[in-house]
């Protein structure tokens, strides 16, 4: 809302210059966008939703009052002129749920250009001038808040306006030139035989009114807020009028704005009443009025507020003020004036009083902590928990879009289900809710390879969403270099156990001993992909995956087909429950000695080496506390079809010194064991 | 060729008395390397030697030499076992070359930054709790007082689902939240007061992308509820976090504002970090009469950070909580905005792209 500082000085007699006011009532909750120190002095401000009485200069004209403690001054008008003999305009009220008051009036006018001053204002103000009826209408608006419009009365079938819905397949031609459909949910305004404007919003190009207009029919009219934002929003039109009507017009308005355009046409000359006012206001709306305690005051906002200042803030504005004593002690009742659509309770008439106390001098204190907190979400442990072991394992967060291309969610959907679409989305870069962090950190990385950055490590953690809801989970992605270049080390780039130990260390965060078993996933190499498991309750759950990305994934986010991307998302849930609750319990050192072996056996090249330590696990004594593999080879020496595994077993017993004899025995048993379930034969 | 017994005899007491005299590491590596380097050493030669001895001789001179062997490894390791510490003995490393340092992630800025307003919140009492980024109309909107065609909804221009979403809170999820709120709500109606609470997470808004603007950002909510909670209390509750999260030599201001759940409204402002405050563009050191001010702040000299207010009374009656008893304030500030007025990241789409030149940025 734009304000001219010598047309809010109409109204009082503001101090000071543009930026002074602007500070001033920025202060008390008006937002300033900007000021302009042209010839005509502007201050443009953000109008609140709650506020459209302040879409008006009157409006801020009175919180200006309020400031300065300055009266609120009429604008100085002519008096209108008598009304020549009067001219016919029938009105018909016939939906006053829509509209609860709708004013008339014939004026006969001379259009024209508009006098210099009223022009320049308008122009000021941000609206075009066109002719001086159509100026003084918006002029009105501009000062009072209450819009106007004016139909070409000659040109109104009837002489005739009926304010209705819409009738299905109705049409009408906006002033903008449009064809417009309009429906029963849509309150028109028609003259005896079609629509000829839509109530609230904007007029009619039929009834027009130009250089031949003899005389109008000026329309002041109170519409239902909600109706007028149904309306304008179906037919994506947003006007000045429909901007007031929504957020709440003055009820009480519609006469005075005709008699002040009357007042002005008079002044300007552009036009004389012909015949009286016409008011149709079925159901008149009781005046509000409000208790405001003085002790609810002081508890809201923590100060007690000296007693006179509530009506020296409040009258200004335009409310009434009568002290009352009750039973909660003292008080005042307090008169709601009808263009405060937004005073209902109490707390609204704190804040007004508030606002005009200044929160700046409102003391600064704290609110006292009289419970102990619950628990915290157990959620926001465990996913800091994940980000260090990955920012720990050189893992950088990154944080990518909800919301991604069909295409690059569909491969990640489960088979069968399809992403969830958003209804409105920006475009289609964002249609649909992503069922997987991986396409978003995908693009990541592909946007840092565009820019020369080849080694790529990222993961987020953050939601997915499937048919079934939404879920957290943590997700990585390692694509270029497994180890960071340096002179003394070969170059090595990722492969599948760099990414299954990252899982791995994740799972050894929680406690959680997974599984990894051959898998197949849409968006993953098969036979480079593992499912990753672990024992919830008594049977084993699905963690995620982890495995090399399908190349046709890649490349159709922009990586060359030979490039090896590693990926891995695990459920944060399954890993919450899989993780073991309560207290840790510490084990005392062990007291004895150890007995390493050593073991070379030859398998065939297919057995899975997660086979080969459960048949060591099962036939090694307990005295066994570890097997890890510590080569594994093919070539020179190894029959075709065959691979040579190296294990190094430990064994250590917890209640005396193992002998060499017994470590020899159990790893010939071990030995026998193998030979038996794989057939394999010692190297 | 001279009796090859007689000469392993000979060489191991030349070894001993060369063991013998030497003193330093440098003396045992000398001695290490005359008998036996694998190339060029005595018993190394000597070895390769017994390949032309008589084949019966063979096994016993093999023998004799290899436990010539033995007993030079074991004085010599001896020996140098016995040696002091030496630090000119190991061999010198070029210390100018770079270290192999293990791979570090950086943590993301808002991921630095939500946890430091956590961390201040949670000092000040605060709990901390998530919710669902799918909400309902009911949790996001009308429970806050925002009922359907409320003027209020275009201040945050929903994206909605095209199909409802089943949700584990509850009734199907119909939209995107585009604040934290709903969280809020879901606790209040299952928590009697009193509630002290911050809940940060993603928002969902439908905005072009700008300098300022991403369909998707983050937010930290707040919310206390009591029985004497007051204005004053949320003033100082805000600037008591804003003065430690941007330091003390940051002005603060706090004036009135709108928001549907709340009433009275209110808005912090912190001064402008490019002009200090003074609003004046870089061209009035010069006074250049035709300075446009400070770009930052438009001349104001102030920077809106957060949005705030006591929590309406039609909120309270939504989740069953008694609005003569109880009064509570709740805020909200996007983590991106801290980010640029705290960092001076102009471009908020930065967050999103991932370019690991920008992440490295931010300490680890």
């Amino acid at each position: 809302m734009k304000i001219v500082l010598p047309w809010l000085r109409d109204w009082v007699q503001v101090p000071g210059d543009a930026d002074e006011v602007a500070r001033e009532l920025s202060l008390r909750g008006f937002e300033v966008a900007a000021v302009e120190h042209g010839r005509l002095a502007v201050i443009d401000f953000e109008i609140t939703a709650n506020r459209p009485d302040c879409m008006s200069h009157v409006g801020l004209a009175r919180e200006a009052s309020a400031i300065w403690g300055l009266p609120l001054e009429a604008p100085p008008e002519a008096e209108p002129a008598s009304s020549g003999p009067a001219e016919r305009l029938d009105v018909v009220l016939e939906d006053p749920d829509l509209c609860p008051r709708y004013c008339a009036q014939v004026f006969e006018v001379r259009t024209g250009p508009s006098p210099a001053w009223l022009g320049e204002r308008l122009e000021a103000a941000g609206i075009r001038p066109i002719n001086n009826v159509v100026d003084v209408t918006n002029y009105v608006m501009l000062d009072l808040g209450q819009p106007l419009h004016a139909f070409d009365l000659e040109r109104l079938a009837g002489r005739t306006l009926v304010i209705r819905r819409g009738r299905r397949g109705e049409r009408l031609q906006t002033l903008d030139g449009v064809e417009r459909q309009v429906d029963p949910d849509m309150l028109i305004i028609a003259d005896a035989e079609r629509a000829a404007a839509i109530g609230g919003v904007m007029g009619g190009a039929a009834s027009e009114v130009g250089p031949g207009t003899g005389l109008i029919a000026l329309e002041s009219a109170y519409f239902h807020p909600a109706s007028v934002r149904r309306t304008s929003k179906r037919l994506g039109l947003k006007t000045e009028a429909s901007l007031r009507f929504e957020r709440g017009a003055d009820i009480a308005a519609p006469p005075a704005a005709i008699a002040r355009a009357a007042a002005l046409m008079a002044r300007i000359g552009a036009g004389v009443p012909r015949g009286p006012l016409t008011d149709r206001y079925p159901s008149p709306r009781a005046p509000v009025r409000l208790r405001l305690r003085a002790a609810g005051l002081a508890r809201l906002l923590g100060q007690e507020i000296p007693a006179p200042d509530v009506p020296r803030f409040l009258e200004p504005l335009g409310f009434t003020v009568e002290p009352a004593r009750d039973a909660a002690g003292p008080g005042w009742i307090v008169g709601v004036p009808t263009w405060r659509v937004d005073v209902s309770r109490e707390a609204d008439l704190v804040e007004d009083v508030g606002r005009h106390y200044g929160y700046d001098r409102l003391p600064v204190t704290f609110p006292a902590l009289t419970a102990p907190q619950p628990q915290p979400d157990p959620r926001i442990g465990r996913e800091r928990l994940v980000r260090r072991v990955l920012t720990s394992a050189g893992f950088s967060d990154a944080m990518t879009f909800a919301f991604i291309e069909r295409q690059a969610a569909q491969p990640f959907c489960t088979p069968g289900s399809e992403p969830i679409p958003i209804a409105n989305p920006l475009s289609e870069k964002f249609a649909v809710l992503r069922p997987s962090i991986l396409p978003g950190l995908l693009d990541a990385c592909a946007h840092n390879r565009r820019r020369e950055r080849r080694d790529v490590r990222l993961f987020e953690t953050g939601s997915r969403f499937t048919g079934d809801g939404e879920g957290r989970a943590a997700a990585f992605l390692w694509c270029g270099a497994a180890v960071d270049p340096h002179w003394s080390l070969p170059a090595r780039t990722v492969d599948f156990f760099d990414a299954r130990g990252v899982v791995e260390q994740i799972c050894a965060a929680f406690g959680i001993e997974p599984d990894f078993r051959p898998a197949e996933r849409s968006f993953l190499v098969r036979g480079r992909t593992a499912e990753v498991l672990a024992r919830v309750d008594g049977s084993m759950r699905t963690l995620g995956s982890v495995g090399q990305l399908a190349p046709d994934v890649a490349e159709a986010r922009g990586f060359p087909p030979s490039e090896e991307i590693y990926a891995a998302e695990l459920d944060l849930e399954a890993i919450a429950a899989g993780s073991p609750g309560g207290d840790l319990r510490a084990e005392l050192l062990p007291r004895y000695p150890s007995i390493v072996r050593d073991l070379s056996i030859l398998v065939d090249e297919v057995l899975p080496a997660a086979a080969v330590r459960g048949t060591i696990r099962s036939a090694a004594p307990a005295t066994l506390v570890s097997v890890v593999e510590f080569d594994r080879y093919r070539g020179q020496g190894v029959p075709q079809g065959r691979v040579s595994l190296s294990f190094r077993l430990t064994f250590r017993a917890t209640d005396r010194t193992l002998t060499d004899r017994e470590a020899d025995e159990a790893t010939s048993g071990v030995l026998a064991a193998l030979a038996a379930a794989h057939g394999a034969e010692r190297r | 060729m001279e009796d090859p017994a007689r000469h392993i005899d000979e060489l191991r007491a030349r070894f001993d008395s060369d063991l013998a005299q030497a003193s330093s590491a440098a003396d045992l590596r000398a001695v290490r390397d005359r008998y036996v380097s694998r190339k060029g050493g005595l018993v190394s030669h000597l070895l390769k030697s017994l390949g032309s001895a008589p084949p019966v001789e063979r096994p016993r001179l093999g023998q004799l030499a290899n436990d010539l062997k033995l007993h030079i490894d074991a004085r010599l390791s001896a020996r140098e076992a016995d040696l002091p510490p030496s630090r000119q003995a190991l061999e010198a490393v070029d210390v100018t070359l770079p270290g192999r340092p293990p791979r570090l992630g950086h943590q993301h800025p808002l991921t630095i930054l939500r946890e430091r307003m956590e961390a201040i919140f949670t000092r000040l009492g605060f709990l901390i709790i998530e919710g669902p980024e799918l909400e309902d109309d009911y949790h996001n909107f009308e429970a806050l007082n925002l009922p359907p065609e409320h003027p209020a909804r275009d201040m945050q221009d929903t994206l909605y689902l095209g199909t409802p979403v089943r949700s584990a809170a509850g009734s199907p999820a119909t939209l995107l939240r585009t604040h934290t709120s709903g969280m809020q709500i879901r606790y209040m109606e299952q928590h009697p007061p009193p509630v002290r609470l911050i809940a940060p997470g993603r928002v969902y808004r439908r905005d072009d992308f700008d300098l300022t603007h991403t369909p998707m950002f983050t937010q930290v909510e707040g919310l206390v509820v009591g029985e004497d909670v007051s204005l004053a209390d949320l003033k100082g509750t805000l600037f008591a976090f804003l003065r430690e999260l941007f330091g003390p030599d940051r002005q603060l201001r706090f004036r009135p504002s709108f928001f549907p759940y709340t009433e009275p409204s209110a808005e912090v402002d912190i001064s402008c970090a490019a002009c200090g405050g003074t609003g004046l563009g870089p061209k009035s050191a010069a006074n250049r009469p035709d300075d446009a001010g400070c770009a930052m702040c438009k001349r104001s000299g102030w920077l809106e950070i957060l949005g705030s207010g006591m929590v309406h009374p039609a909120v309270f009656e939504a989740v069953g909580y008694d609005p003569e008893r109880y009064t509570g304030f709740a805020f909200g500030l996007g983590i991106e905005r801290v980010a640029l007025l705290k960092w001076g990241v102009e471009d908020i789409r930065l967050f999103y792209e991932n370019d690991l030149r920008f992440l490295e940025q931010f300490p680890l």
